[in-house]
């Protein structure tokens, strides 16, 4: 005591000595943190300010209150010299605006400054699941608000060091609101199973009477020989701080004032400063104010570190995004491009199939228009002799000259010019229809023997067709579509006769040979014409080329298109002996040893 | 069917052995004597002469190596009185235009009607008889004109062309006297009553007989 007194007077001493000298007189602005509002702080906190004001007697001592946010707005713009706060707020002043402690709170009498504050967390005694912190996971906790130091950041703090992060869903925090009564009005209602006290409340509100002492109890105690139980470490108390314009000798002077308070009730208890490293740590630990800038740090610190790791995944991601999508396009499109080739395909061959047909009875229908002259005629010749007949027999009865003798013969030529007559349209009918492809086998003989006969009864005056059939007994049947080959058997007639017909040898024969050629019929048709040079024998199977004035030049490329598609092949040569061409074409012979009832 | 040298005969010349018959068969119905040749050469070789009543020819047109036409301009060549007829299968404007301006009677195409080739073949063998007639009094002609002396012919010429006995003295340089003679003569000889019967009596013989003086 005695020492302390020496100090007191020997700090006072100075102080007036250094007031004396600096001469000047003026406010002293103290900012209070009010918790629960300015009139339940004034009367907190009005005895200090008295108790201040008695001993700088030559200041005034000036008392505001303010919220959290208040009080650093105030002490950002210079509106005060001290301040007065919870520790949790002046760590946060003292990083942000350069407040500096000079005095702690002692809040129990008989405890170090050190360890003033903390929090009890109580659960009602009838909760046996609940017995220490660790069983409070899942679980719902009442607190006051999320920045209150003593009502919510030391416990969360203290979870989270054994793992039960309330941001994480370890713990459901339900914050009641100040002042710190509406925790146990919670807890009374059983919306929360536990709750958190600051420090001694509990113990106060007991000794009060206010709470029967068995009703809560406190979860994991810290210290269960101390006279309050907290669940918490005990952190220092409320702070006087100096705002960092205010001059040191103010600082001065307002300490020895603040120390040499009576200490007869907690706002006039202050001692030396504290360590608020544990205040610091806890929440530079919890990444709240003022280390929430560590928040925005942590994630903008492991983007920045690992930003090419990260980008490099996301590149990846990104291209194998790219790549299934791609792909998926390109199997998308190659789907479409392949069935619209098919449906292409299948349309050419559909159109390919059409034009064939088309150009099939196109020449059908040019071969008969080019013989519509000689088949007017052909047709006149039985038309005209019936007519003769019938005119002549009525004419006879007229004249009473009529003899059985003159009937039968009238009636027998008109019988068979009628039939020449219907032979002629009937080969003619079969031969311009147009009709689908369809393979039988028949006898290649027989077949050529039928063709020649047709093509001579197109023309009037149709040359000597002789056949040399050299066809083997056992190889004589052809598979084929009759009319196709009839078809290019005709046009290679005409083409003969035309040859001959050029050079003025109407009546020139024409020469047919059948023979084998491996497992094929080989027909060739000789004429005795002029001839081709090699340049326009090369052309001949073209479209449209023609040596014939008249000639549309499509007879023999139908005629290779028909032979080939029966797998057969259709050439030119000039003959070994004498003049003209030799077209030869092959068909194929028929498998099984089929007999042609035709 | 008896039937006279005279008797008018018509020959068909068609290669279409049933439409040739038909045609036959049809002149026979209209009572016709008909003959049949296969080709154009057949009927060269036969080369029957026109009988005192005529008779014609039927031709197709289109025949193997020698055609109708052709057939025509060899009759002509050889001054045959046959007249002709042409059947043809087609229409062809051309070649009847030909046949036709050398003389032909008629150009028909097939199918026709069987009274228009009846038609044509009367008009036919009534031209041929005419021919014939002219022929027969051509001949007649100048048989009477044979019997005149040189000197008659002269001046039965000159009479003919009108010109007076004194003319025809002066122009022979003989005497009226003796031109009468002559004319006399001329007249008893060729029995014309007249100068102008007997310019038609010599026309008759040969048609030029009147030209170049």
């Amino acid at each position: 005591m005695n020492v302390r007194c020496l100090f007191f007077a020997r700090l006072c001493a100075l102080l007036a000595a250094f007031w004396s000298v600096g001469g000047a007189a003026g406010e002293l602005r103290i900012g209070v943190l009010a918790w629960l509002g300015d009139r339940t702080a004034a009367a907190q906190w009005q005895a200090l300010g008295a108790g201040l004001q008695a001993r700088l007697p030559e200041t005034t001592v000036r008392m505001s209150y303010h919220d959290m946010a208040g009080l650093e707005n105030a002490l950002a713009v210079g509106e005060l010299d001290f301040i007065i706060t919870n520790p949790g707020h002046y760590v946060v002043l003292e990083v942000r605006h350069g407040a500096t402690r000079i005095a702690t709170q002692k809040i129990d009498p008989g405890r170090d400054s050190e360890h003033a504050v903390g929090s009890a967390v109580i659960v009602p005694n009838g909760r046996n699941d609940v017995r220490t912190l660790d069983d409070l996971r899942g679980k719902r906790i009442a607190a006051t608000v999320p920045d209150d130091f003593s009502g919510w950041l030391t416990v969360w703090a203290e979870l989270k060091r054994r793992g039960i992060d309330p941001e994480s869903g370890g713990v459901t925090p339900l914050f009641a609101g100040l002042p710190m009564s509406r925790v146990l009005e919670t807890l009374e209602r059983g919306e929360a199973d536990a709750g958190i006290l600051r420090v001694c409340l509990l113990e106060h509100l007991i000794r009060q009477g206010r709470l029967p002492a068995d009703r809560y109890r406190v979860l994991s105690p810290q210290d269960p020989s101390a006279p309050c139980l907290r669940s918490t470490p005990a952190y220092p108390g409320w702070v006087f701080a100096a705002a960092p314009h205010t001059p040191d000798a103010l600082s001065r002077a307002t300490l020895v004032a603040l120390l040499s308070l009576d200490g007869r009730n907690d706002a006039l208890s202050w001692g030396v400063p504290a360590d608020y490293h544990p205040v610091h740590a806890m929440l530079r630990d919890l990444q709240v104010a003022p280390y929430d800038y560590l928040r925005e740090y942590r994630l903008g610190a492991q983007i920045r570190r690992y930003w090419p790791v990260g980008a490099g995944l996301f590149a990846v991601l990104l291209l194998w995004l790219l790549y299934t999508l791609r792909v998926e396009v390109l199997v998308q499109r190659r789907t479409r491009e392949l069935s619209a080739a098919l449906a292409t395909q299948q349309e050419i061959e559909e159109s390919m199939q059409a034009q064939r047909q088309k150009m099939e009875h196109l020449s059908r229908l040019s071969i008969l228009g080019q013989l519509s002259g000689t088949l007017a005629h052909e047709l006149n010749q039985p038309l005209a002799t019936i007519g003769n007949y019938a005119r002549s027999l009525t004419r006879r009865i007229w004249t009473g000259k009529l003899s059985e003798e003159a009937v039968a013969q009238a009636a027998y030529e008109i019988a068979s010019q009628a039939e020449r007559a219907a032979r002629i349209l009937e080969g003619i009918r079969d031969f311009a229809r147009k009709r689908a492809s369809r393979r039988e086998d028949c006898d290649a003989g027989k077949l050529v023997g039928e063709t020649v006969a047709l093509f001579r009864g197109m023309l009037a005056r149709a040359p000597e067709v002789r056949i040399d059939d050299r066809l083997p007994a056992d190889c004589r049947h052809v598979r084929v579509d009759r009319l196709q080959v009839q078809q290019v058997l005709l046009n290679l007639l005409k083409n003969a006769f035309d040859a001959h017909a050029a050079i003025g040898q109407h009546g020139q024969a024409i020469d047919i040979v059948l023979e084998q050629d491996d497992d094929r019929a080989r027909i060739a048709v000789r004429d005795y014409g002029p001839g081709l040079a090699e340049a326009d024998r090369a052309r001949l199977f073209e479209p449209f080329f023609t040596t014939k004035p008249d000639g549309m030049g499509l007879g023999l490329s139908i005629c290779k298109d028909i032979v080939e598609a029966h797998a057969g092949q259709l050439d030119v040569s000039q003959p070994e002996e004498g003049s003209g061409l030799r077209f030869s074409f092959t068909l194929p012979l028929a498998t099984g040893k089929h007999h042609d009832a035709s | 069917m008896t039937q006279a040298d005279s008797d008018p005969v018509i020959h068909v010349v068609d290669d279409e052995a049933p439409f040739r018959r038909s045609l036959l068969f049809l002149l026979e119905s209209a009572g016709w004597t008909a003959c049949e040749h296969e080709s154009a050469e057949s009927f060269l070789a036969a080369r029957p002469p026109l009988p005192a009543e005529g008779g014609c020819l039927v031709l197709d047109i289109r025949m193997p190596r020698i055609s109708g036409l052709e057939l025509q301009r060899r009759l002509a060549a050889l001054d045959s009185p046959w007249p002709i007829v042409f059947i043809t299968g087609h229409g062809d404007v051309d070649l009847a235009v030909q046949a036709m301006k050398d003389g032909a009677v008629d150009f028909l195409q097939k199918p026709f009607k069987d009274h228009a080739f009846l038609d044509a073949i009367e008009r036919a063998v009534n031209l041929s008889r005419t021919r014939q007639e002219a022929s027969r009094r051509s001949s007649e002609a100048r048989e009477l004109l044979a019997r005149l002396s040189p000197r008659e012919g002269e001046v039965a010429r000159l009479l003919a062309l009108g010109l007076s006995n004194k003319e025809i003295g002066r122009k022979l340089s003989i005497s009226d006297n003796t031109v009468h003679v002559h004319r006399q003569r001329v007249m008893k000889k060729t029995g014309a009553g007249s100068a102008a019967e007997l310019a038609r009596l010599i026309l008759r013989a040969d048609p030029d007989g009147l030209d170049g003086q």
